[in-house]
């Protein structure tokens, strides 16, 4: 075969090398130990050590089933598209660690008709708007002003505060919301009532960048963690 | 002839590959979404039912629960999940904890509960709901509509003054907005919302048991936060009994079957009444 031109052996060489290749890539890659390869980016504040899995689950059917689906879908011939190799990562997956019965803002209450203005703004309907993964932080927002796009209007009877909500609203300090109002309700601390006794907005935003947590180190609620997360799944399963 | 010969092979591979991914056949699609030909009521209709059937559980609740537990001393809040207070939720919150349980569940049915007047801000009503409010306070008729933002049925009904407690509540509230509710008047509005205009029976039963499972949960809630309590003197007994008789409190499966009891006639005789099922 080589006789005929020279050239055959070198794309011959080449192929064994590119398929030798795509092999190690196909079998390392997936490995634990090389996670951090595949990885976007740091994963984000208290899901350090979580394996890619916990969140990437395997997606339903094999590649093949995955692939007929899809080119289905594309010709119109089934309505909904198949998750390709994992699952989507949505709101439910986040929830399968983080539901709380007491969530001040759950994601849900935002899809309420009413929220349609606040959430064209920001999208509090989705736990990634805020929280995006890969990005080794704990929010993902510029700023923590969110407050004003639900609470423009807040009337506040009967103010605790030294500094009344309305001078506050007035004069648009919505910076200062976070310094005394957890946002998802979850830890166990007291509000101050004056001013000068609320968390200091810079620690405020280092909390936010994934520092030390200013509320409080009591929480009414943990999350579960990855091997709690898993006896659940297979606890469940079993049951189904 | 040598291009014909690729031609060829190419094709070959081609259809093989096809065939082989053919014949995996799919992944199974999500069952939650009926054929056309199942659809058996209208979503205004599956909304209406439910609606009643809310309107049963928050009469039961605040009546037998509120009204006849606060008479034997025991407390009802809104931070009733907070570790200090040792109370339970009130009605409007009994609400928010169905709501909040049916979204975990695979039931796409959205409930909320509004007011022009509304205890906690972010109750209030804007907009188009705003706007259909005053054509329910004026009329207590049901407004069935299309979001077209959201792609979703919405229907909304009136929420009345059905008993004393939620008067007396809602004017005595340190931050009520309004302090001459009385009996009957039309405090708020619940909100449903669902994703396709008509519904399955298997469907329909669905919602039905969504809600139900989401009372359950939130009274299950409740009876877990009695647990908690850290005087037992303050537990009250939970067993068959109602707090009209004492100091008791019925367990989830007793104030179930009573909203069972209360409402599923009328379910029944729209589930059997289908389309569907009647041609069957």
């Amino acid at each position: 075969m080589f006789n005929k031109n020279p050239l055959r052996k070198r794309q011959y060489i080449g192929s064994l090398i590119g398929i030798a290749i795509g092999i190690l890539i196909y079998v390392l890659l997936p490995l634990k130990q090389n996670e951090d390869f595949l990885s976007l980016g740091p994963l984000n504040t208290g899901h350090e050590g979580l394996s890619c899995n916990a969140c990437h689950t395997d997606a339903k059917g094999n590649l093949l089933q995955q692939l007929q689906s899809n080119i289905s879908y594309t010709f119109g011939l089934r309505k909904t598209k198949a998750d390709f190799g994992t699952e989507n990562v949505d709101n439910k997956k986040c929830l399968e660690c983080h539901d709380r019965p007491n969530d001040r803002h759950p994601t849900h209450r935002f899809l309420e008709p009413k929220f349609k203005d606040a959430i064209a703004n920001i999208n509090a309907t989705e736990c990634e708007t805020c929280h995006k993964e890969h990005n080794g932080t704990r929010i993902v927002l510029k700023e923590a002003t969110f407050c004003v796009n639900c609470h423009y209007d807040l009337e506040v009877k009967n103010d605790p505060i030294d500094t009344p909500h309305a001078t506050l609203i007035a004069n648009e300090q919505w910076s200062t919301c976070l310094q005394c109002h957890d946002f998802h309700g979850n830890h166990i601390y007291s509000v101050a009532e004056k001013m000068k006794d609320t968390i200091p907005l810079k620690q405020i935003q280092e909390y936010l960048k994934g520092g030390k947590d200013p509320f409080s180190s009591k929480k009414k609620h943990l999350p579960l963690s990855e091997e709690e997360w898993l006896k659940m799944k297979q606890k469940y399963s079993k049951t189904k | 002839m040598k291009t014909l010969k690729t031609k060829g092979i190419l094709f070959l591979s081609l259809a093989i590959s096809s065939l082989i991914i053919q014949s995996c056949g799919g992944v199974p699609e999500d069952t939650s979404i009926s054929a056309p030909s199942d659809k058996a009521f209208a979503v205004a209709e599956v909304l209406t039912l439910i609606a009643e059937e809310n309107d049963i559980t928050r009469t039961l609740y605040t009546k037998g629960i509120v009204g006849a537990g606060k008479k034997q001393g025991l407390k009802f809040d809104e931070d009733w999940q907070d570790d200090e207070i040792e109370a339970g939720p009130l009605p409007a919150l009994f609400l928010r904890g169905i709501s909040s349980d049916i979204r975990k569940s695979d039931v796409p049915l959205g409930l909320y509960l509004g007011s022009d007047f509304p205890i906690n801000a972010s109750n209030k009503f804007q907009g188009k709901q705003a706007e259909l409010f005053e054509k329910i306070k004026s009329t207590e008729k049901p407004q069935h509509f299309y979001e077209e933002d959201q792609k979703l049925y919405t229907s909304m009904f009136a929420d009345l003054a059905v008993a004393a407690p939620c008067v007396n509540c809602h004017n005595d509230h340190k931050n009520t907005t309004k302090t001459d509710w009385k009996l009957g008047d039309v405090m708020g509005a619940t909100t449903w919302q669902y994703p396709s205009d008509s519904l399955s029976v298997k469907e329909a039963i669905g919602v039905i048991n969504a809600y139900r499972n989401g009372t359950k949960a939130i009274y299950n809630a409740y009876l877990e936060e009695i647990a908690g309590f850290k005087i037992d003197s303050t537990k009250p007994q939970i067993g068959d009994k109602w707090p009209s008789k004492g100091f008791y409190l019925p367990t989830a499966e007793v104030f179930i079957d009573s909203v069972r009891q209360l409402a599923s006639y009328k379910s029944l005789e729209l589930l059997l009444g289908s389309k569907s099922v009647a041609s069957n």
